[in-house]
């Protein structure tokens, strides 16, 4: 097995325009087996849109902001509030009463100057959904409800963008990677439309581990790295440390799935 | 235990866990040769009123069921049979961020 000398990132990273300060950023993560420049560079090209900058949303923005995406979008309409601070790792008490993209936007622009970062204040709706997936490589959903979660599932399928899915609720997540014509949707997953939860309880980790799963699901997607969990929904029991791995089939009458063409296998 | 009989360990998740209370879990006997369907009917007998906020039915898609970490949808579904030492799990859906 070869182990790649940082010369060898260098004289590729000449060729393919990554700053010196960008290899010593990256320095790490170049290191990983089978990762390399080439994957840099491909986070580097790389457009994510992230909506929703709460629990979810602050741990897997920094961690993309810091893995180098070359555009990060940001979507959420919340202000910060003092009973965010729990769980909203991004946020201060100087972010009280701010809209949430625009401290979030500043933070990770201070953590990583080398990316492209736009904030948009806005509720993700069906009138604006296609607007704000246009250009975008790969969504990322960071969202506390069902109902707008349907709305980003449907439009990702349809226009064929990988979507990230995790959710949380006291001191359990969930996760499941979504690549249309590939694999289950969200619909597949959750057929009937549930009820919706108001101020539900959470545990402070729970949305960073989610959220820090999420930002790897994108980074492995981006950069074609490992397995992602395509037709798998992970389940976590933090209460006792339990990480299930349960089968999702695709539902033959997913009314999403069933407008796209399905690869075989 | 009794030879006619056999005790699973169920799990709860989420608002389940809230109906259940506690770490949600459950133990609970029931006569060998039963299925999931019998296991719904003992519990709905057992914590009914709570129950019937329909959140906990077979016959919700939403609601994972597994058995020993499987869908039941691939097993046998609500016929699945039980057996002595099995772990079953209620999973429904949560979407807070
Ligand atoms: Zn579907």
């Amino acid at each position: 097995m070869e182990i790649q000398s940082p010369s060898y990132h260098r004289s590729l990273a000449d060729k393919l325009n990554l700053s010196s300060e960008e290899l010593e950023r990256y320095d790490r993560q170049l290191r990983l087996l089978g990762f390399g420049v080439e994957s840099q560079l491909k986070l580097k090209r790389s457009r994510v849109l992230v909506v929703g900058v709460g629990g979810l949303g602050s741990v897997a923005t920094l961690y993309l902001a810091s893995a180098g995406v070359g555009l990060l979008r940001m979507v959420d309409y919340g202000d910060v509030e003092l009973s965010n601070l729990n769980r909203q790792i991004l946020y201060t008490m100087i972010d009280l009463g701010r809209p949430k993209v625009e401290s979030a936007a500043k933070h990770l622009q201070k953590l990583n100057p080398e990316i492209k970062i736009e904030a948009i204040r806005e509720r993700l709706t069906e009138e604006n959904v296609e607007e704000l997936l246009s250009g975008v490589d790969l969504v990322v959903d960071c969202l506390d409800n069902f109902r707008t979660r349907f709305i980003l599932n449907d439009a990702c399928v349809e226009h064929g963008k990988p979507l990230i899915h995790g959710a949380i609720y006291g001191a359990e997540g969930r996760l499941m990677t979504i690549i249309p014509g590939k694999g289950p949707c969200l619909r597949c997953l959750i057929p009937r439309e549930p009820a919706e939860h108001d101020k539900i309880p959470v545990l402070g980790p729970l949305p960073g581990i989610v959220g820090a799963l999420e930002a790897l699901e994108a980074i492995k997607v981006i950069t074609g790295l490992g397995e992602p969990a395509i037709g798998k929904l992970i389940v976590i029991d933090g209460m006792d440390l339990s990480f299930y791995t349960i089968e999702i089939r695709r539902n033959p009458d997913c009314p999403v799935c069933r407008k796209i063409k399905i690869e075989e296998g | 235990m009794e030879e006619d009989s056999l005790k699973v360990i169920i799990r709860t998740f989420a608002t389940l866990r809230e109906i259940f209370g506690g770490t949600g879990v459950l133990y609970l006997e029931l006569p060998e040769g039963s299925t999931i369907e019998d296991l719904l009917r003992e519990l709905r007998k057992q914590y009914g009123s709570k129950l019937d906020v329909g959140r906990l039915v077979g016959e919700n898609p939403n609601v994972k069921i597994l058995v020993n970490g499987r869908e039941i949808t691939y097993l046998d579904g609500l016929g699945t049979r039980l057996r002595d030492g099995d772990s079953v799990a209620f999973i429904p859906p949560v979407a807070g961020g």
